[in-house]
């Protein structure tokens, strides 16, 4: 056990920190206040803006948008410990690599999995940025219970058809590709009936109908297939085999959640601090002990993840990240809300002129229901950690 | 940051785990409610260890998990996790007969108000085990220390509702004795490597209440079905391990920051004890709840724990009073 980080951490650092003060977007600086009409967007009101897109190409010409992946595909072959230490400081930073996360963040390490070598061409550009993808996971009847998802898939000769419609399809409306998992063998049990299929948002048949957000912000849509004819080639893996891959694919995305998640909570606690000084309660007995538990909460936290890091980094699982996934949104949520209440009756305030920081501690609030929603709900995590890790038998 | 335990640090860990499952079984903590000797036995083994009150923070708080975890009894605590350091920060002449395990030692500080803090009071409380050692150390403002013989200290037992660990009232004021001066922030560093142990030894006892309650509803049948099944008492076991999983990651961190000298070094004990508190009281109440009837009887072992995890929350500062010392740090005062 030790602090420091070692020669080879601290050589990477500079030289991130040289790349990122050289090239980091100064749209960044401007935060993430609640907007009205363009929710958590850009000004423009665009789900990906183009300066973003611009950006996540800079990190991938690069070599700093995977680090951990060779340079063909935007890294720079880094160490476990070295991707570490790049997302904490992208989160320290509160710059992200990307707007839209499902091309780098799943289809890219599930394609280099499972995908065949045809597949695994989409790579570059789904990290690069320049193909934008969405997931067609849940649906109005399958959300926790993913595995009872009915959209189905029809083999007829050389292609599939595919009918049915998914929701909370996240970038569905700006995507070129997506990933969609389909229903092949209605007969077999849930698990065994699921094929996945990469499908182009153009083809005929596809209807997207944005969702707002609770912000108001349009981040996901519903997606409707009629009829829509998609060549055999493109499922990934096997027939039926479509659930193992759901399973990679969520893994992936719990993998690197933590550190965002716990530095987006560092940085809201801190904010917590500046908002009761603002408010003239930093000498409030009730307000201090609140924030000081907020930080034991955050700071303990962050010590699990890097102890769940470490067993990870020598080939455990590491049950950690299903209590970082829960325990980061819960406490997060929370949070947020302590920052409207230091507010007293202008917590709800979404005027800038009149409220803190622009109404972003409500915007946050808003947001912080689908960190404790999305990618497994925190009372889904619940049952994961009964279950996986203290060894309770299944209801 | 790296949370990897070293091949050593495992094998001290494994070491204490099969030593102490042997020589601390629950008997000798029921024992010892009525039978204070009966620790004798198990310090002759814990000796072994003692040389840990001048090493790695890291290793002493891996060791005292474990001892948390069977609520052993006796003088290890007080003489390497709280007299060893003071000695050491001292330079003392004792300190190498401490650490070969053949002098044994406390620490006298709290005044009336049972605060870990220095006060010029001349009756100390909540001063463990001062009848079973061999030195008492008492500490006054300054801080100044006065390392005196046990037989010369007037006692008297503070009785608490754990019996695995025993707290008197030092009275000093008619001891002569030899003051030493030692440097405000040596001592600031004694006092959170203690603090730091206990959470360390909490988060033990934490572990073993989780362990009890788990064991017990993976067993217990109701409804023809183990309760473990029920999604009720699942999340309520999920939230808890997620408090004592905290809890134990806070202390190793703390652990590390001491060894590093690093400035986040008293917040992190603040939030290591604070983390370890909390998730000692919920483990206590979900363990004693999950148990259900059988859990609320003296003849089963659950309250050995239980006590034990309640009297180190109480013991130099509660989550809540170091919530308030770590805004203090928080908000520069």
């Amino acid at each position: 056990m030790h602090l420091a980080w070692g020669e080879e951490e601290v050589t990477f650092h500079e030289e991130l920190c040289a790349f990122l003060d050289e090239h980091t977007p100064p749209e960044f600086e401007r935060g993430f206040d609640y907007a009205g009409e363009a929710g958590d967007t850009d000004e423009s009101g665009e789900v990906v803006p183009a300066w973003a897109r611009a950006w996540q190409a800079t990190l991938f010409d690069h070599g700093w948008m995977i680090p951990a992946y060779p340079p063909e595909l935007g890294g720079r072959n880094a160490t476990l410990v070295q991707t570490l230490v790049y997302l904490e400081e992208l989160a320290r930073r509160r710059v992200l690599r990307s707007f839209h996360y499902p091309g780098y963040g799943i289809v890219s390490p599930s394609l280099l999995e499972f995908g065949n070598d045809e597949q695994k061409r989409l790579v570059p550009a789904a990290v690069r940025g320049d193909t934008i993808w969405c997931i067609g996971m849940s649906e109005p009847n399958a959300g926790s219970d993913l595995a009872g998802l009915q959209t189905r898939a029809t083999r007829d000769g050389d292609r599939f058809i595919i009918n049915g419609q998914k929701v909370w399809t996240s970038y569905a409306m700006v995507a070129q590709k997506c990933f969609v998992y389909v229903r092949t063998d209605p007969d077999a049990p849930k698990h065994k009936g699921i094929s996945l299929l990469i499908v182009d948002m153009d083809t005929p048949g596809i209807e997207v109908r944005p969702l707002r957000h609770l912000s108001r912000a349009a981040h996901f849509a519903e997606v409707f297939f009629t009829d829509v004819e998609v060549p055999a080639e493109n499922i990934v893996g096997e027939v039926n085999d479509g659930w193992r891959i759901t399973q990679g694919s969520l893994a992936h995305e719990r993998a690197g959640l933590w550190v965002e998640g716990v530095c987006r909570l560092d940085a809201t606690v801190s904010g917590l601090i500046e908002v009761a000084r603002r408010r003239g309660l930093d000498q409030d007995a009730a307000v201090r002990r609140d924030i000081a538990t907020m930080y034991e909460q955050a700071s303990s936290l962050r010590a699990l993840g890097y102890k769940g890091f470490a067993s990870f980094a020598q080939g455990s699982s590491a049950p950690e990240h299903s209590y970082m996934k829960m325990a980061t949104s819960e406490i997060g949520k929370a949070a947020c809300e302590y920052g409207m209440q230091l507010q007293g009756a202008y917590g709800l305030v979404a005027d800038p002129e009149r409220g803190e920081e622009n109404g972003r501690w409500t915007n946050y609030f808003f947001m912080s229901f689908a960190n404790t929603i999305a990618g497994g709900s925190s009372e889904i995590q619940r049952n994961i950690i009964a279950q996986r890790v203290l060894g309770l038998p299944r209801s | 940051m790296d949370f990897s335990l070293s091949d050593d640090q495992v094998l001290l860990r494994d070491t204490a785990r099969t030593m102490l499952a042997k020589e601390c079984p629950a008997s000798l903590v029921r024992a010892h409610v009525d039978d204070v000797t009966v620790a004798d036995a198990l310090w002759s083994k814990l000796s072994d260890f003692t040389a840990l009150g001048d090493g790695p923070a890291s290793d002493l708080f891996l060791f005292v998990e474990e001892t948390g975890y069977v609520a052993a009894p006796g003088v290890f605590f007080p003489t390497v996790a709280m007299f060893a350091p003071l000695l050491q920060a001292l330079d003392h002449e004792l300190l190498p007969s401490v650490l070969a395990g053949e002098a044994t030692g406390t620490v006298a500080l709290a005044g009336a108000d049972g605060h870990f803090v220095p006060n010029d009071e001349p009756v100390k409380t909540f001063v463990p085990e001062a009848d079973r050692v061999d030195w008492v150390a008492v500490v006054d403002t300054g801080p100044k220390v006065r390392i005196i013989p046990a037989g010369d200290v007037a006692l008297r037992q503070t009785r608490l509702v754990d019996f695995s660990r025993r707290h008197f009232e030092v009275d000093t004021a008619n001891v002569k004795s030899d003051t030493l001066a030692l440097d405000p922030a040596a001592f600031d560093d004694v006092v959170a490597h203690t603090t730091g142990a206990l959470a360390a030894e909490m988060v033990g006892t934490s572990r073993r209440l989780l362990d009890m309650a788990i064991a017990y509803a993976k067993e217990r049948i109701q409804f023809d079905v183990p309760i473990g099944s029920f999604q009720a008492i699942q999340h309520r076991l999920a939230e808890c391990s997620l408090a004592v999983e905290r809890s134990i990651a806070a202390v190793q961190y703390a652990g590390m920051t001491l060894d590093a000298s690093d400035a986040e070094r008293f917040r992190a004990v603040h939030v290591a004890k604070a983390a370890a508190g909390t998730a000692a009281m919920r483990a206590t109440k979900d363990a004693a709840q999950v148990h259900g009837g059988i859990g609320y009887t003296w003849e089963h072992d659950l309250h050995l724990y239980f006590r034990r995890a309640l009297a180190s929350e109480y013991w130099l500062g509660t989550a809540r009073w170091h919530h308030d010392r770590l805004a203090e740090l928080l908000f520069e005062r």
